[in-house]
């Protein structure tokens, strides 16, 4: 089906363990409320988890004509054949034609095949939605955080996964609601979800919820001014600036890389902490690069890094010059050892 | 028992050139794109030297690449990985940028792998990258997926174990650099991954003559395809984020590292 | 693995060879012309192995007459290959110096002066005289501008499009094999994979694979390791020397909104920075322009930093008019073997023959190399079929019978006699040079300057950089006047793949340690080779472009440069 103008958005959130909405799916709440309000057509909500109600409470008061839930056991799990099942029941239910939910690892694992389903289109990594003269467009990322297209369809339906962290959440007081139960018959479940587990890597990895995201690139594990490499105390020192500050660690691909190559190497670096192109884009609100070097395919690490300072023995290097905020000239090794000090007292 | 696994891997411009969006008639590109060196996706190649290790473990297993770009530059890009592992190539035809519309990606990518001679769908398991480095949809995948009837599907998976009774033990990148895990039965299911644990195969030119003897000619027999652009674009950029960059030089450590000390704890 | 014919390195001078012997295997009925002694009843099996990770990475753009390349292509105009254009128009700029900082002699001072006085009645616009005429030695008006980068990519496609050999890249060649210890060629050795750095075995150790071949075609170039490694065991025939090098440093740059250069213009510069570094402009398309200098081993100072002369030379008023607010799109170097016949090696052994650079086939005189090494491969293709079609072996006196006596009564090898002693002035100084290249260009050869000292190597740190000199620093703009280390990011990234040893090693860590001079940190082209205070010399493969200027810069012939996978990545030099 297609058609120029919308006729109904639909929001699609999933409880988390304590039966409440997430904050990223208030942010795709807030989109949604927005979008419909700006392209004056209606707006449903719907829910999955194993229980919804608490949920359809949480958003009570955010307007939606209706508030469809997919609930039972068999939804408390981020498992594609059950999620997939319920999103396609709530928006054949809904009968919308804009879908819009969180770029969540729970929403991202099914957004695509549910688009599928339908007939749809898919869009993701979207920072914005909006309507104008009856029309609907998104701006979203290509090229991973590269390069940011603005396009729109008029194909329906059309999905569209929020990239969180982008949106003001929506921030409304509880109501009491009507949840229209939805029955979702997903295949026989041959998948169960056992649990979770942080990396083996044991160490710092980029956490989101850290104030502060340190950057190691490949100068820490180089040979210095006096032609040896010291690797060990590049350890040694990022991981006692880790501590001492509660901070992320995030690492260049060249870094992370060498771990193949029979080169001594940074031991708690993997591919988990890589940023950048090939890696992750993570939000924090500051931001230390040590040691970086190189340009824009790079600097996508640190691309939602608010307060961005950075040392690094040349004054020009492109991972800084115009990126940070600050650009301090100076050998990291001395730095950080001083750094360390300082933060121990 | 042994697998059937198909992995799905474009090429993409190698992650270290800087890539400069243009807007054409038949909408977007990238500026240069036919000369910028090309690699295999790198999520997609983690996909495919996770598949062989699989294979390797697993006798009568056998691996697939399922790749659209274009013919020459494919043939390029192929003449590397073609050292590094085995498998049997499937070429597409037809535009790698990013600007293509997913679902129609995933409908030629699912027609190429359904017309695999001899793939046994009850073994089948379809690879790829979580996202590519280029198009960055994380849907592509899973459409194909779907269009094939498969409702088990992993993304951001970072590693696989086989249990003693077949089933599989999953690992996926979720929130709080966590790992969820699950157990699925087997195949066929989908496997969208991260990075794995694997570290890029060194170059053996002897499987790399193995390979190429039915790489020609797959390339050869690459059916062209025109996916889409994804939807109609108003304009692509690069957001242009210069800052003004205050450099603190001739300064001494203890200075430097006071300073870095007291914005830390604002 | 057993093979008919391996190939080290592809690039001109193999592609030509690879392209003349892949179209005459098989017969247009699609039987075996030349059958295979390793798989009979199959074609020849060819097998080619190039050390970077990619066809025609970081190469140099270059103005050919294309005279080979039109013969074995006739259609070469109309085979869009991209960045390749007709040539258009050619011009032979004297630049003068307007800052001050040059290293001039007195009579070219007067020159100066006189040129300077005389201003525009003398032609001089933006401190610089355009030659009224081009030596027709010099001339390429017949010819192509292209990027070598490109044509690497089409032409790789096309040989193996045609099935005729398989090109493998990021498989560098360790050295020749030989047949027990006779002097017989038998193969090639891949290098070791799965190494440290020092080319100690890791867990992940595969020793190199031995590739044997009855015919090796050494195309590797001016310091390829197998071409070196023969050299090393057979020594220059008598009389020979290769003692005239150059370093190329290029850039492919986007010029700004509005400069409209022709398509297919030529400039070429002499003068400036230094009276002795040649520099080209080549448009290669509207808006983008493939530029250099050349930096050669007869320019007596120590302060060889390529990268910042290329600068000085892009900001010189004639050409900044063009660049200024452009921006860098791909950069790039290369060392030259130009010492040409002088230099050239023993062509042909038992199992072996040698084509491209470092056969000794470009043409200092002319400018001219990529045409050149294209003919010598299509030249030994040829010889290869005639043999194999008579089932005779590749024997020396085989080779010299059919591939050296075409080289030697072609075109090709009676330019490159004219050429032969054409720069023996420079050794003298610029102004000697040029009328030495004038004498031996303009009498065909026939008169020539006798040949002086070999090339001078700075022996002392007299004047250790080009601030010293009174060059002004440059102020970087971010798009084309960059850090060298932003140029290595922004122009071609430099790739160096785990699992081998580093290429470039140190024989004796004492005799660094004690040289003053370290002509090879100030000459490399990617600051890889930095001085380590009283270490020495510390070498980060990460940086290193593999143009090879560390090992002729070398005084004391302490630096070892191996085969090495990775390098430049960038197609479009």
């Amino acid at each position: 089906m297609s058609g120029s103008g919308p006729v109904k958005v639909l929001v699609l959130a999933h409880s988390e363990a304590d039966g409440t909405v997430g904050n990223a799916g208030l942010e795709a709440l807030g989109a949604g409320r927005a979008l419909a309000a700006a392209a004056g057509c209606g707006l449903d909500v719907g829910l999955v988890g194993a229980h919804v109600a608490a949920a359809a409470r949480q958003i009570g008061s955010c307007g939606a004509a209706r508030v469809l839930g997919v609930s039972g056991e068999a939804f408390a799990q981020p498992r594609y054949v059950t999620d997939a099942a319920a999103a396609e029941a709530i928006c054949r239910a809904s009968g919308a034609d804009l879908i819009l939910a969180a770029g969540t690892s729970r929403w991202m694992r099914v957004l695509g095949g549910v688009a599928q389903r339908l007939g749809g289109s898919v869009d993701t990594h979207v920072t914005r939605a909006t309507a104008a003269n009856g029309a609907i467009s998104v701006a979203r990322w290509f090229y991973r955080q590269r390069i940011e297209g603005e396009v729109s369809r008029t194909a329906r339906p059309w999905v569209i996964a929020i990239e969180p962290g982008t949106q003001a959440p929506w921030s409304g007081a509880p109501a009491e609601v009507t949840v229209e139960a939805i029955n979702a018959a997903p295949p026989p479940v041959r998948t169960r979800v056992t649990g979770v587990r942080s990396p083996s890597s044991g160490q710092q990895t980029v956490r989101p919820e850290a104030e502060l995201l340190l950057v190691a690139g490949a100068g820490w594990t180089k040979k210095q001014a006096d032609g040896q490499a010291h690797v060990g105390d590049a350890e040694r020192l990022i991981l006692t600036f880790l501590r001492q500050a509660q901070a992320s660690l995030g690492g260049s691909k060249s870094l992370v890389d060498q771990s193949g190559d029979g080169n001594d190497v940074l031991g708690f670096m993997t591919h988990l902490n890589q940023v950048g192109q090939t890696g992750s884009s993570p939000r924090h609100r500051k931001g230390l690069a040590t040691c970086c070097h190189g340009e824009e395919p790079h600097v996508v690490g640190w691309r939602f890094i608010t307060e961005r300072r950075a040392v690094n023995l040349n004054p020009n290097c492109g991972w800084a010059l115009g990126k940070a905020d600050v650009l301090y000239v100076a050998d990291a090794f001395q730095v950080m050892a001083k750094v360390n000090d300082l933060l121990a007292k | 028992m042994g697998y059937h696994i198909v992995v799905c891997a474009g090429i993409v411009p190698d992650p270290l050139q800087s890539l400069e969006p243009v807007m054409g008639p038949g909408g977007p590109g990238l500026k240069n794109e036919a000369m910028l060196p090309a690699v295999l996706d790198p999520w997609g190649a983690h996909a495919l030297y996770e598949a062989a290790h699989l294979a390797r473990q697993h006798a009568d297993s056998k691996v697939w690449l399922v790749s659209f770009a274009p013919k020459a530059k494919l043939q390029q890009v192929m003449m590397t990985i073609a050292q590094k592992v085995a498998f049997e190539l499937v070429a597409i035809d037809g535009a790698a940028h990013g600007f293509t519309d997913a679902s129609g990606v995933a409908a030629t990518i699912a027609e190429a792998v359904a017309g695999i001679a001899g793939l046994d769908r009850s073994k089948l398991l379809l690879f790829g990258g979580w996202e590519s480095a280029s198009r960055a949809a994380g849907a592509t995948l899973s459409m194909a997926g779907e269009r094939l009837g498969i409702t088990d599907q992993f993304f951001g998976v970072d590693g696989i174990t086989v249990g003693a009774d077949g089933s599989f033990e999953i690992l996926e990148r979720v929130e709080g650099g966590q790992h969820q895990v699950s157990n699925c039965g087997g195949p066929p299911a989908v496997f969208g991954w991260a990075t794995g644990s694997l570290h890029e195969p060194a170059n053996n030119p002897q499987l790399g003559m193995t390979n190429m003897r039915a790489l020609i000619p797959a390339l050869q027999r690459a059916k062209a395809a025109s996916p889409a652009p994804a939807g109609t674009f108003a304009g692509v950029a690069v957001p242009s984020q210069r800052r003004e960059t205050r450099i603190v030089k001739d300064q001494s450590p203890d200075a430097i590292a006071k300073e870095i000390v007291e914005w830390i704890r604002q | 693995m057993d093979v008919d014919v391996v190939c080290a390195g592809f690039g001109p001078a193999t592609g030509g060879f690879l392209t003349t012997l892949g179209r005459a295997l098989t017969r247009e009925d699609g039987g075996v012309r030349l059958e295979s002694r390793v798989s009979p009843g199959m074609p020849l099996q060819v097998m080619c192995f190039e050390r970077a990770d990619d066809f025609g990475v970081g190469v140099s753009g270059v103005v050919t007459r294309a005279r080979g390349l039109r013969a074995s292509f006739p259609d070469f105009e109309r085979a869009q290959i991209p960045l390749c254009t007709r040539v258009t128009g050619e011009k032979l700029v004297y630049l003068l110096d307007p800052i001050g900082a040059s290293r001039r002699s007195r009579p070219l001072r007067a020159i100066d002066v006189l040129l300077r006085g005389a201003g525009r009645v003398a032609g001089v616009r933006h401190h610089a005289v355009v030659l009224p005429f081009m030596p027709s030695f010099l001339r390429k008006h017949d010819g192509f501008v292209l990027s070598i980068g490109q044509f690497g990519q089409w032409l790789s496609g096309q040989i193996m499009a045609g099935g005729g050999a398989q090109i493998w890249p990021a498989s560098p060649v360790d050295g020749p094999l030989f047949d027990g210890d006779s002097d017989r060629v038998a193969g090639v050795r891949l290098v070791d994979q799965g190494t440290d750095l020092k080319g100690e075995p890791t867990s992940a150790y595969t020793p190199g694979m031995d590739v044997r071949a009855a015919l090796t075609v050494v195309g590797d170039g001016p310091v390829g390791a197998v071409g070196r490694a023969l050299d090393a065991r057979f020594g220059l025939p008598e009389g020979h020397a290769r003692d005239q090098w150059a370093l190329g440093m290029k850039m492919v740059v986007d010029l700004r909104e509005g400069v409209d250069l022709e398509p297919g213009t030529v400039i070429h510069t002499f003068g400036f920075p230094e009276p002795e570094i040649f520099g080209f402009l080549y448009v290669l398309k509207p808006g983008t322009v493939s530029l250099g200098i050349f930096v050669p081993s007869w320019f007596d100072s120590p302060v060889r930093t390529a990268y910042r002369y290329l600068q000085h030379w892009m900001q010189h008023p004639y050409l900044w008019r063009w660049l200024e607010g452009g921006s860098l799109r791909s950069w790039g170097a290369k060392s030259l073997q130009e010492s040409g016949r002088r230099g050239e090696p023993h062509l042909v052994g038992d199992g072996y023959a040698r084509i491209g650079e470092g056969s000794g086939s470009t043409n200092a005189l002319t400018g001219s190399g990529v045409d050149e090494a294209w003919t010598t491969g299509a030249q030994l293709a040829e010889a290869v079929i005639e043999l194999a079609e008579r089932g005779d072996p590749f024997t020396r006196e085989n080779l010299e019978r059919t591939y050296v006596r075409r080289r030697r009564a072609s075109w090709l090898d009676l330019e490159l006699r004219i050429a032969e002693s054409a720069r023996n002035g420079f050794a003298r100084g610029m102004l000697w040079g040029m009328f030495g290249m004038g004498l031996a260009g303009l009498t065909g050869g026939r008169l020539r300057l006798p040949r002086m000292s070999d090339s001078r190597r700075p022996q002392d740190e007299h004047c250790s950089s080009l601030d010293e000199q009174g060059w002004p620093a440059i102020v970087h703009d971010g798009r084309l006047l960059v850090t060298h280390q932003d140029a290595l990011l922004m122009g071609g990234k430099v790739r160096a793949a785990p699992g081998y040893a580093d290429h470039v090693r140190i024989k004796e860590p004492g005799v660094c340690r004690d040289c003053r001079a370290r002509v090879c940190v100030s000459m490399c082209s990617g600051q890889a080779i930095t001085s380590a205070g009283a270490e020495g010399i510390a070498f980060d493969r990460e940086k290193c472009v593999h143009c090879g200027a560390c090992v002729w810069n070398c005084a004391t012939s302490n630096l070892e440069f191996r085969a090495g996978a990775g390098g430049l990545h960038s197609v479009e030099n």
